[in-house]
Parts: structure tokens; C-alpha cells; sequence
């Protein structure tokens, strides 16, 4: 089978088808330079610190340094990242600031050049390994004609947009006792002024010089020994660089920070599980707050013209059990709306209280002006993991509706004011014989992103159909230790009946507009460009390309790996390129379904439309 | 008479003897694993704290180490599974869960226990 999909248009009833060292790089690499990069013979320096040691069997990477920084400073014209060039989003071709492409979080380009016409000539430009197992979820940046990319196991790499020349490269030295729940994802950096910001796995804040590599200031978020790990692209609004930190699997108290950029000094901290005293306390039975989870893990949108912040949150812990927290369990799985220079909050709205699934709910949010009814809504819009498509007013946290956006959702429907009407028969039982949708992974997961066409209404995600058996069990709360209370049980991975798809959703209605079908769960990124191209990729290691008004598919290149990663689009120089990485985890594919016999490894490709 | 009498007793005593010493190197797993109670406590411990995300629970080709097969890569004798969930495994992500359970060592066991029931040793 060639693992390409069909599209369906309309909507499909029914079930459905199957720190440290330091070495130079010898030449300046000036960006239209095209030959290889030499690196000097490492001659290390170590600063490792005490609790920083060599990277364990199974994350090893190799001996070599893990710091390459630049020459002479690299610079093409277009000066520090503004404020302006953050507010305008991908409104400049030559860019990609943010993880979400816009403050909006649309993941839109406006480059017309990419088309239903000339995709069909995209051809290999570059490609870059990362040398890291582990899915590789990289949204690039790219500013001054530099690619900033990161892997798993945190490297990051500052390439040539143009030709994949290696321009600087910093490998972060991790701990040999991570806590990671999910594998060692990251999904990419925040750039602003001459900094480029990574969050790593054991739970720190780095800000490199953007033109040189070296590091300005490294500051730790949290304790990873307690559980906590940063694998989100960090989300810049003004001279604070906001992040919020996962751990929803080990009962972590939840919470997102900003950080000043010049400084990393600490400005802010929420916390998405109220303490004693506070408001939302009395949705936790008992002291069940103090190890309630809700993690941050993904990164929010930003409306400039209210100046409101929006930052979304993960599941209570324990995950699969809840009998010792009854209760809504307040800020878990909510949309919250806080004022950026305090991190107050403004409102919040919960998508599933008191989870007992693992729907987060802090899958991708857009910020979408709609009608309705004839009357222009400001509406953040979610396909959320519950399997619901959700539309919420945007400054005030009205619910508006839901739509089921998956085939098979059974665990609850909505009542009118967005609250779930939950089928008992569906929680974790001790002996699970329900077959229970969606999976745990959710109609969509907060691991890679959607796109938003503005012009067409519609947004884009790609999405797991996949039933599960939910398992209750039992655990005790020891800081730094797996907390579930239970399992999922993949009823369907192991029955071969999981599949994905990507599917289009008008933002106003809900409506289902088409769905590109694939054997596998799709669980790579959306782009969208203004030339009415969707792209995205599948777990057989295609990247594709699907017209965003029909879905049918336009042009694919098998790259190999799975693919988990979220495209990009950039110009440089009048030529148009997009950006795909490949390389998924296997470990996870029985669980979450896929291919367990396709390798890891990160590879990133860079296609380009042919003049 | 009285000669046969004393050397059956003394046989009888042996194998009490025996009896009692093959139950006193029986490991706790061994014992638990006769208790549905026990097994049963045993498989949702396994689920409450790492089943599904840590260890597969399809024997299909890659993924997370598999615990019902018998491929024991630290030791598969009762004292040894103990070892391994109790002390972790260094530079993996096995934690050590000692002192993290509920019940203690006994929770260990019971893991074993169900382990043991569970497992399809000699199934290909």
C-alpha cells in the first residue's frame, strides 16, 4: 500500500475504514556560502556542573562537544526581531517568528506562490539531520535568513535557510534521570531582539545570541527530578518570553511562567491549580490540589488588540483514576485568558471537568473572527482532545458550541452551555469493557499543531481515530514518580482498526468541510498558505500536500520517517520553501497506533518551488 | 512394629521438614500469586503507576519493554523483578519504585504475583 489517503468531502457518518564546551567554527559562514561547514577538532572545556553528567544508554548521543558557536556573528541585514515583526506574524514572507506562525496562532502564510500549480514542482532544496532519536516535533523559526531548529534531546541547530549550511549548534548535556512521561519531544524556540529562547527537557530556559550561538542566560523553570520538563516553544509578548511547563503524569502542580527576556529573571508565575484559600480550591476534594497536575505543556496565542494572553492546560492528576479528587478539579483542561504583564486571569473556560480520559486541554487554539448569525464573534476556536471542535467567545469565555469533529466520540455530548453530559458507562473501571472514544492520545493532541485559512474559514488538523478500554488503578503520590491511577488500554491499535485523517472545519459552524483519509492516526502539524495549499505529513513518512478547499491530495515525497513534525513556509530571495521534519518514536506507536517498525531519527527536509 | 512406626515418623517428619523449608524460600510473589485478591491488587498497582505508558502491553515487534514474555533483561527470578521495580535501573528510564508504592514492598509483590499469572512463558 502506498499509505496515501483519499478525500471525502462532506461529512462521513459512522465508523469508518480501517552547557558546557565550546569549539569554533573555523570559517565565517557567510549565508550565500554554499560549501560545507568545517568545524575545528573539538578541544574541550568542560563546565559541566554537578548534577549535569553524560547522557544515559538510552539517550546517548555521543562524546563529541556539545557547543559550536559562530565565528564572526551572523548578519544579513534584517537587524534584532522587533516588536513590529512580531505583531505581524507571517505577514512578512521572509519569516516565521512564532511556533504558531501569528500571535493568532493561524500557522498561514501568505505566500500566494505556493498553489494548487506549482506544488506539484516542489523539489528537495536541503536537508539536515538532528542525530537524535525521538520524534522530532520541530516548528522552525527563521529570521534574517537563519533557520533556528531544535530536536529531541534539545539540540539546536542555527542553519541557512537557503542551503542548510550549519551555521551554529548547541547540544544540551541532559541528566541521566529525566522524568518524561511522553518521550523526549521539543517543538521548537521563541526568537525576539538578538535572542533565541529554548526550553529544555530537564526543565530549563536557555537564551542563546541569536548571531553567535553563545549563551546569554540559563535559567531553571523547575525541578525535573520532581517530574516537570519543558518541551514547548516558548511564546514572546513584549520583553517577556512566556512558557509553561508538562508533568500532568506525575502529579506535578501546574503552572506557566514569564521570564524576562534581557534578564531570565522570573516576572510571573501562574499556577493552573489553585493553593488553599483560592479561588477554585473547592473544585478539589480533600488535599487533592496539591498534586493536581494541569500542566501547561504547549504553547498559548496572544490577541495584541485586547492584550489578553491565552494559555491552555492538561489533565489532573492522577489521570485515570479520580475517585480521590472529586470534584471539577479547577484549572485542569481549561482555555484561561490572563492579562500577559501580571499573568492574572481574566476568565477561563473548562472543556472536560474532572477528567478521567487524559483530555488535555491544551491542544492548538486559534484566534478566529467569525459570523454568526450575521453578527462578527471574536472567537477562540480548539479542536480540542476530547473529540469536540470548540468555539468560545474571546473576551468574555462565553461557550458558543461544539461540534464533534472525530467520527467516534461516545464518552459525553454538550449540553448548551458547553459543559459535558458524561456516559457513566464510559469512566475507568477496574475491569474496562467499554470501548471508549476518543483514545486517550484525543482526536487531536497538543503534540503537534493545526492551521487556520482565514480566507476560507476553515481550520486544519490532523487527526487519530481510535477507540480505547480505559483501566482504573491504583497509586501513591511520591514527588517525582508516575502518577496515573490507571492505563489506557489500545483496544483498537492492537486490533489494527485505528486510522487518521486530516480533516477541514469550518471555524463559524463546526461543519465538517472535508477529510483526507489515512490508514495510520495522523499526528504530524498543519501550514496553510494563501495559495490554497494545506500541508502536513503521515506516519508512513510521507510529506503531503492537500488542497485546502477540497482536500485532494496535490503532491507527496516519501521522506522516510514518521512524520511529527509541524511545516513551515519562508521566502528568501523571491524563491518560496517549505519545512518538513521526519522522524517519529517507536516506543510510543503501540500505544498511540502507527508504524513500530519504521526508524527513529530526525531528518529535516526543505522543499522549494522551482523558479 | 515399634521399629516401623518410629522410621515412618521419621519419615513423615522429613518431608514436614522439607515442606516448611520449600515454603520458607517461597517468595512472597509465589505465595500472592494463589491469591485472586492479591493478583488482582497486584494488576491495577501495575496500571495505577506505569502500565501502559512504560511498559507495552502487546507483545508486538518494538516499543516499551514487555513484561509478559518471560524475556527478562535484569534478572526474571522473583528477587531479582523485585530488585529491578524496587531499585530501578540506572541510566534507563526505570525508576526505582521503592518506597513509592502504597503498601510498600508488599505492593512490589503483588506486582510479581500478577506478573507471574499473567505471563504466556513457553507461548511464541
Amino acid at each position: 500500500m502506498s499509505g496515501l489517503g483519499q478525500t471525502v468531502v462532506g461529512v462521513i457518518v459512522g465508523a469508518a475504514i480501517g552547557a558546557g564546551v565550546f569549539y569554533k567554527i573555523t570559517e565565517s559562514k557567510a549565508l550565500n556560502n554554499t560549501a560545507p561547514v568545517a568545524v575545528q577538532a573539538p578541544t574541550p572545556e568542560s563546565t559541566s556542573s554537578g548534577d549535569t553528567e553524560e547522557l544515559g544508554a538510552e539517550i546517548s548521543l555521543g562524546s563529541v562537544g556539545n557547543h559550536w558557536t559562530a565565528e564572526e556573528p551572523i548578519d544579513n541585514g534584517a537587524g534584532p526581531v522587533t516588536a513590529e515583526m512580531l505583531n505581524s506574524g507571517t505577514s512578512s514572507n521572509a519569516q516565521w517568528l512564532h511556533y504558531g506562525g501569528d500571535y493568532r496562532g493561524f500557522r498561514h502564510s501568505p505566500m500566494k506562490s505556493i498553489n494548487p500549480e506549482s506544488v506539484k514542482n516542489l523539489k528537495v532544496a536541503w536537508g539536515f539531520p538532528t542525530g537524535t532519536t525521538g520524534q522530532f516535533e520541530v516548528s522552525p523559526v527563521v529570521h534574517d535568513g537563519v533557520m533556528f531548529m531544535t530536536s529531541s534531546y534539545n539540540r539546536l541547530f542555527a542553519l541557512d535557510a537557503a542551503n542548510g549550511s550549519l551555521l551554529w549548534r548547541y547540544d544540551h548535556q541532559q541528566p541521566k534521570n529525566l522524568r518524561l512521561c511522553c518521550g523526549p519531544a521539543n517543538r521548537g524556540v521563541a526568537i525576539t531582539g538578538d535572542l533565541v529562547l529554548m526550553g529544555t527537557l530537564d526543565a530549563r530556559l536557555i537564551a542563546f545570541d541569536r548571531r553567535t550561538g553563545e549563551i546569554r542566560w540559563d535559567t531553571e523553570v523547575a525541578s525535573y527530578i520532581e517530574g516537570f520538563s519543558l518541551t514547548s516553544a516558548p511564546l514572546i509578548v513584549g520583553d517577556l518570553a512566556i512558557t509553561g511547563i508538562a508533568g500532568g503524569e506525575y502529579g506535578t502542580r501546574g503552572f506557566f511562567d514569564a521570564y524576562n527576556v534581557n534578564t531570565g529573571e522570573r516576572v510571573w508565575r501562574h499556577y493552573t491549580v489553585p493553593d488553599e484559600g483560592e479561588p477554585g480550591v473547592e473544585t478539589w476534594a480533600g488535599d487533592s490540589y496539591k498534586r493536581g497536575g494541569a500542566p501547561a505543556w504547549t504553547t498559548g496565542a496572544y490577541d495584541a488588540e485586547t492584550d489578553t494572553l491565552f494559555w491552555t492546560t492538561g489533565n489532573p492528576s492522577p489521570d485515570w483514576n479520580g475517585s480521590e479528587r472529586a470534584g471539577d478539579n479547577l484549572y485542569s483542561n481549561s482555555l484561561l485568558a490572563l492579562d500577559p504583564k501580571t499573568g492574572e486571569r481574566k476568565w477561563h473556560f473548562q472543556f472536560t471537568p474532572h477528567d478521567v480520559w487524559d483530555y488535555d486541554g491544551n491542544t492548538h487554539i486559534f484566534l478566529v473572527d467569525v459570523e454568526i448569525d450575521g453578527e462578527p464573534v471574536k472567537a477562540v476556536a480548539q479542536a480540542n482532545r476530547n473529540g469536540y471542535f470548540y468555539l468560545i467567545e474571546r473576551t468574555t469565555g462565553k461557550f458558543l458550541r461544539a461540534n464533534p469533529y472525530v467520527e467516534q466520540v461516545n464518552w459525553a455530548t454538550i449540553d448548551s452551555d458547553g459543559r459535558p453530559i458524561v456516559d457513566a458507562t464510559k469512566k475507568p473501571t477496574d475491569e474496562p469493557t467499554e470501548r471508549v472514544c476518543p483514545s486517550n492520545m484525543g482526536g487531536i493532541n497538543g503534540a503537534w499543531t493545526g492551521a487556520y485559512n482565514p480566507s476560507l474559514g476553515l481550520v486544519y488538523v490532523g487527526a487519530v481515530e481510535a477507540c480505547q478500554h480505559y483501566q482504573s488503578g491504583i497509586s501513591g503520590f511520591v514527588k517525582g514518580m508516575p502518577y496515573l491511577g490507571g492505563m489506557p488500554v489500545p483496544i483498537d491499535v492492537t486490533a489494527e482498526k485505528d486510522f487518521g485523517h486530516m480533516t477541514a472545519i469550518d471555524a463559524a459552524t463546526g461543519e465538517i468541510k472535508w477529510r483526507y483519509l489515512d490508514r495510520n492516526p495522523m499526528m504530524a502539524g498543519a501550514l496553510s498558505t494563501a495559495g490554497g495549499v494545506v500541508f502536513t505529513g503521515n506516519q508512513e513518512g510521507f510529506a503531503l500536500a492537500l488542497d485546502a478547499e477540497t482536500g485532494n491530495l496535490l503532491w507527496n515525497f516519501r521522506m522516510g520517517g514518521v512524520v511529527r513534525s509541524q511545516p513551515i513556509a519562508y521566502e528568501l530571495k523571491g524563491e518560496s520553501y517549505v519545512a518538513i521534519g521526519s522522524g517519529g518514536w517507536a516506543n510510543m506507536a503501540l500505544l498511540t497506533g502507527g508504524p513500530t517498525n519504521i526508524p527513529d531519527g530526525g531528518h529535516l527536509f526543505v522543499f522549494k518551488v522551482p523558479q | 512394629m515399634g521399629r516401623l512406626l518410629r522410621l515412618l515418623l521419621l519419615v513423615i517428619v522429613a518431608i514436614a521438614l522439607f515442606a516448611c523449608d520449600k515454603d520458607a524460600q517461597q517468595s512472597p510473589a509465589a505465595i500472592y500469586e494463589n491469591d485472586p485478591a492479591a493478583v488482582k491488587r497486584g494488576k491495577l498497582v501495575f496500571a495505577g503507576t506505569c502500565g501502559a505508558y512504560c511498559h507495552k502491553l502487546d507483545k508486538g515487534q518494538g516499543g516499551f519493554p514487555y513484561l509478559f514474555d518471560c524475556a527478562w533483561q535484569h534478572g526474571g527470578s522473583d528477587e531479582e523483578i523485585f530488585k529491578t521495580i524496587r531499585d530501578g535501573v540506572p541510566d534507563t528510564q526505570m525508576v526505582g519504585f521503592g518506597g513509592a508504592l502504597p503498601d510498600g514492598d508488599e505492593d512490589i509483590w503483588k506486582i510479581i504475583a500478577y506478573i507471574r499469572e499473567t505471563d504466556q512463558c513457553g507461548e511464541n
